[in-house]
């Protein structure tokens, strides 16, 4: 019925992280004026969606809310419905009801990553990572590309499919040496059961449009083309652009609609982008005048780009050597089997997360299920520190072997009944979408 | 209450109705001379045979005058100048109208991003056609928050000529540069032609002696005085005069499906609380899109007089008319021969109707028992159609998009409907009607002269959105284009209610009606933020007199 439309959703003018904080309830306001004062509702293929509300069942197939969910709940409702309404126009476009959709809302997701304590880099919930396992759950979604143009890394994504062969990850992002939050380096490449399904592409500061679009046209590409996902996915952050007054780099409006033209998205899902005036109206007009198939070209910030951008004659080699450093780069894991881990190989690796928004550090130890057969059950133990109790996810993959699938509810079994020194836990079973809950004392529950 | 009259002056027919503290007195009916309105309004008042006209407290006339011309192209050409600036490009949209882009541009805020260039304005063509002054409508991208630019242009072509009839965008101040466009250019189109009607029916009434003020019925269902009205909101005021008549018979607060079955068309409307659901976007009217607020009505091609021919799967309904129904001595077999053969309706032939049907079966199945069949499956059709477009309408409402995490949780809940059908065929579907929208159905009355009713019974609306930037201390409000410098605090709270107040008062005052339930939304207040310090705040607030009618119509 709605062959060629193309949506976008807008909710969230009436939250904030803080009166003056960068996402408040003025970000997105701008960029509403402009695309109204455009008229860009009469184009025949544009259609504007109401947003709708994630549950929290569809948020913890994608993340553990830790230390439970209902300790969430309060804080939770903006993130729910700009998780939702990614929900909403990725069942359109899978549907076929739309050929592509504008996720425009906020607050963003992409540094939320497998385990919640809190509110880190302005994200609480992860909007694409929800949508994703909504539509793998759901819509017989299988391979999905997910292509982050943020200027921070997406640690959050990265974080939640590390071990997924079936996402492609793709981070483009000003380098991690100089901006946070500090990570997504060439070597953070994938888990040993999705090796080389991680993609990081530090850019240097300065980097404009010529460098970013040889960078997607020569490394981002390619690689999708040869992964031949269902479906793409851009968590398009617009502080590439160069007013954004939290990062270096020197994208404009212009160049973002070439990104959009290129990357030809499913499904493009705001992240950040800070210049709420100077950068946003346009930026976002761009790309949904990208999205529509219309002439972008026309859009233009109103400030000129007067400061010095990186040449690509300087930018080629670099990325050049870095894309070769990515590729001939071998892994490098550490298997540690604890004394209840069922049988398998288990690949450690241990990191800490830092919730800027309170200033707090998560503990982690991951251990991965080595497995040639499927992406390998996970088990994750996680720690809001000074707090000395522990909160476990257990994952146990879509299309998870039935040797996983055991590994995980005897690792499930082990932790309600011998763990003494574990606060409470989730079993996401992607394979049969079953997520339980567990409490010490409030004991189990089903969502 | 008070004495009323309404009159709907159609293309074909003036519909007239006098009443009298809510007792509809006499009512009319007689043919539009569209070139002699005055005739035509007084053949109306001698139809009505009120005793005292001196005691007529008000007269509400609605129109299709301004729509036929729109429709029919019968406005003066005007001259559409743009400054467009940079953005999406101007040719995206369909314009209907040729154009000339201008250079000049504003930013969101209303800040001048590029001032206009004079030496375009020197090499403008504008030259006198005929005897009719030149029209000139110029509008600018964002000249709702600064109509800077449009203000320069117009003093400079008022310098040239004093007689050129100029007509800026910003007076509709709502977003939508190309809607903002189309509308003061067809606004202005229009505005010659409404002069004439309106110094027509003036004559008219002055002619009777009548000391009653003239009011016109907008598209959004409400009145304003004669001389008051922006000619291009009376669009479409027929359909919302429907609606209106449907609250006339209503309880005040009720929500309603309102169904208007005329011969080929039927009009569906949405009540919700007792207030007439608002199209999402402005009307549409040809082939211009306006900012015009207009009530949301679906017009379907199906009405009793639509024919029904036989197919090799039984028999399809058509959205077209032939004629009259088969029953009352027409040549096609219509719904309304399903109903007449169902004893539903009591007028028509009975045989004919019998006969009508006849022809859509083959012969062996011309028996009591598949007529019977068939004049069911008919009715259906037509109740699924009328269904489908209750359900459109429906979903229009609960879709509108929601903006603050407050909507989201509280979507617009399901409500208990009524559904209240007039017209000819209404008798015929209502049952089959209330199966299918599982409501109650309840006649309306008088559908021959709704129009009329529902503009006799109309009450004033008004709307008064504000849009408040303390920190470029400017403010506007979007219905009237009113842009002026605030000199109030930088973050107001009390202060902007009381503004909002004044400026409610201040428009009431202008279009001389008193203000009665004025609903106000919350404010929104947006905080302004520069370098991490909070410079002012813009803020949104609007008050509202929605339609409705100034009480119930007695039979």
């Amino acid at each position: 019925m709605y062959e060629t439309d193309r949506n976008f959703v807008f909710p969230a003018f009436d939250w904030s992280l803080g009166d003056s904080h960068p996402e408040r309830e003025e970000r997105l306001l701008y960029t509403q004026e402009q695309l109204f004062e455009e008229g860009i509702l009469d184009l025949p293929q544009i259609k504007q969606f109401s947003p709708r509300l994630a549950s929290i069942r569809e948020a913890l197939r994608a993340q553990a809310l830790f230390p439970t969910p209902g300790m969430h709940t309060d804080s939770l409702d903006a993130h729910l419905i700009a998780a939702g309404s990614a929900i909403l126009l990725g069942e359109a476009q899978v549907r076929g009801d739309i050929a592509n959709g504008f996720v425009l809302v906020r607050p963003p997701g992409h540094h939320s990553g497998a385990t919640v304590w809190g509110n880190r880099g302005f994200c609480s919930i992860n909007n694409e990572a929800v949508l994703v396992n909504h539509l793998r759950a759901h819509l017989g979604i299988k391979k999905i590309a997910i292509v982050d143009t943020d200027v921070h890394h997406g640690d959050g994504t990265q974080d939640i499919f590390y071990h997924d062969p079936n996402v492609l990850f793709i981070s483009l992002h000003q380098d991690g040496r100089t901006l946070y939050p500090g990570s997504g380096f060439v070597n953070e490449k994938g888990g040993p059961n999705a090796w080389g399904q991680t993609i990081n592409i530090p850019l240097p500061p300065g980097t404009g449009d010529e460098g970013y679009h040889y960078v997607l046209e020569n490394w981002v590409l390619p690689r999708i083309q040869a992964f031949a996902p269902d479906l793409i996915i851009n968590s398009a952050g617009q502080d590439n652009h160069f007013t954004d007054p939290l990062a270096a780099m020197n994208l404009t409006a212009d160049g973002y609609g070439r990104i959009t033209e290129l990357l030809q998205p499913d499904l493009a899902v705001l992240e950040g982008g800070y210049s709420i005036e100077g950068a946003l109206p346009y930026v976002n007009l761009a790309i949904l005048l990208a999205l529509a198939g219309e002439d972008y070209h026309h859009v233009r910030e109103p400030q000129k780009l007067d400061r010095p951008v990186l040449d690509l004659a300087t930018l080629k080699p670099y990325i050049e050597g870095l894309k070769k450093q990515q590729q001939t780069l071998k892994p490098n894991f550490t298997i540690q089997n604890k004394a209840f881990f069922p049988k398998g190989n288990w690949i450690y690796s241990p990191h800490s997360v830092y919730y800027d928004t309170e200033g707090f550090q998560e503990n982690r130890h991951d251990y991965i299920r080595q497995c040639s057969h499927c992406a390998g059950t996970v088990y994750i133990e996680s720690q809001r520190a000074p707090f000395p109790q522990k909160s476990i996810l257990i994952r146990i993959p879509f299309q998870a072997c039935s040797e996983c699938e055991q590994a995980g509810y005897d690792l499930w079994d082990h932790l309600i009944h011998q763990s003494e020194d574990t606060a409470s836990g989730l079993l996401q079973n992607q394979l049969h979408d079953k997520l339980s809950v567990w409490q010490r004392k409030e004991g189990l529950k089903e969502f | 209450m008070s004495n009323q009259v309404g009159i709907d002056v159609g293309g074909t027919y003036t519909d007239a109705v006098y009443i009298q503290d809510g007792y509809i007195q006499h009512t009319a009916k007689v043919p539009t001379h569209s070139e002699n309105i005055v005739e035509t309004v007084l053949e109306a008042f001698e139809k009505l045979k009120i005793i005292d006209e001196n005691s007529i407290d008000q007269i509400n006339v609605s129109t299709t005058l301004v729509t036929n011309a729109i429709l029919q192209e019968r406005i003066p050409p005007v001259k559409l100048l743009l400054f467009s600036g940079k953005g999406m490009s101007v040719d995206a949209l369909p314009w209907p109208v040729h154009y000339l882009e201008l250079s000049g541009e504003m930013d969101f805020r209303g800040r001048e991003i590029e001032p206009p260039d004079q030496r375009e304005w020197q090499e403008l063509q504008l030259s006198e056609q005929g005897e009719n002054p030149i029209h000139v409508a110029i509008v600018g991208k964002f000249s709702h928050r600064n109509c800077l630019h449009e203000q320069q242009l117009a003093a400079y072509l008022k310098k040239l000529n004093p007689t050129w009839r100029i007509a800026l965008g910003h007076e509709w101040g709502q977003a939508n540069f190309y809607r903002r466009s189309l509308t003061t250019y067809l606004n202005l189109g229009v505005s010659d032609l409404y002069q004439q009607f309106a110094r027509q029916l003036q004559t008219a009434v002055a002619a009777r002696n009548i000391k009653a003020p003239i009011f016109i019925l907008k598209a959004d269902g409400g009145i304003l005085p004669l001389a008051k009205i922006r000619p291009i909101d009376s669009i479409y005021s027929g359909p919302a005069a429907s609606v209106l008549a449907a609250l006339t018979q209503n309880e005040p607060t009720d929500s309603s499906i309102i169904v208007d079955i005329g011969g080929t068309t039927t009009d569906i409307g949405l009540v919700l609380s007792g207030v007439p659901l608002f199209g999402s976007k402005g009307a549409q009217i040809g082939p211009f899109a306006t900012l015009v607020r207009s009530l949301a009505v679906r017009s379907i091609p199906v009405g009793g007089d639509s024919v029904v021919r036989a197919t090799d799967q039984g028999f399809s309904l058509e959205s077209y008319r032939v004629g009259p129904a088969y029953c009352l001595g027409g040549t096609e077999p219509t719904p309304t021969d399903a109903m007449r053969y169902l004893g539903l309706i009591d007028y028509g032939n009975e045989q004919l109707a019998e006969a009508g049907l006849a022809s859509i079966l083959p012969p062996n199945r011309r028996t009591p028992e598949f007529l019977h069949k068939l004049a069911g499956a008919i009715l259906d059709t037509m109740v699924d159609r009328i269904a489908a477009a209750v359900d459109s309408l429906k979903r229009e409402w609960q879709e509108e998009p929601a903006y603050k995490v407050w909507e989201v949780l509280h979507p617009h809940e399901d409500q208990a409907f009524r559904t209240l059908v007039s017209g000819g065929g209404a008798r015929g579907v209502s049952k089959a009607l209330g199966k299918r929208l599982r409501t109650p159905v309840q006649l309306g009355y008088y559908s021959e002269i709704s129009n009329a009713l529902g503009a006799a019974m109309a009450r004033p609306t008004f709307d008064c959105t504000l849009h408040l930037d303390t920190y470029m201390k400017r403010y506007r409000v979007e219905e009237t284009g009113e842009q002026g410098k605030w000199t109030g605090s930088l973050r107001p709270y009390q202060e902007v209610d009381k503004f909002l107040d004044s400026l409610v008062q201040q428009q009431a005052a202008h279009y001389e009606f008193q203000t009665e339930d004025i609903e106000k939304e919350p404010f929104d207040f947006f905080p302004i933020v520069q370098g991490y310090k909070t410079v002012g705040q813009i803020v949104r607030g609007a008050a509202h007199q929605r339609p409705g009618v100034i009480g119930r119509v007695h039979v």
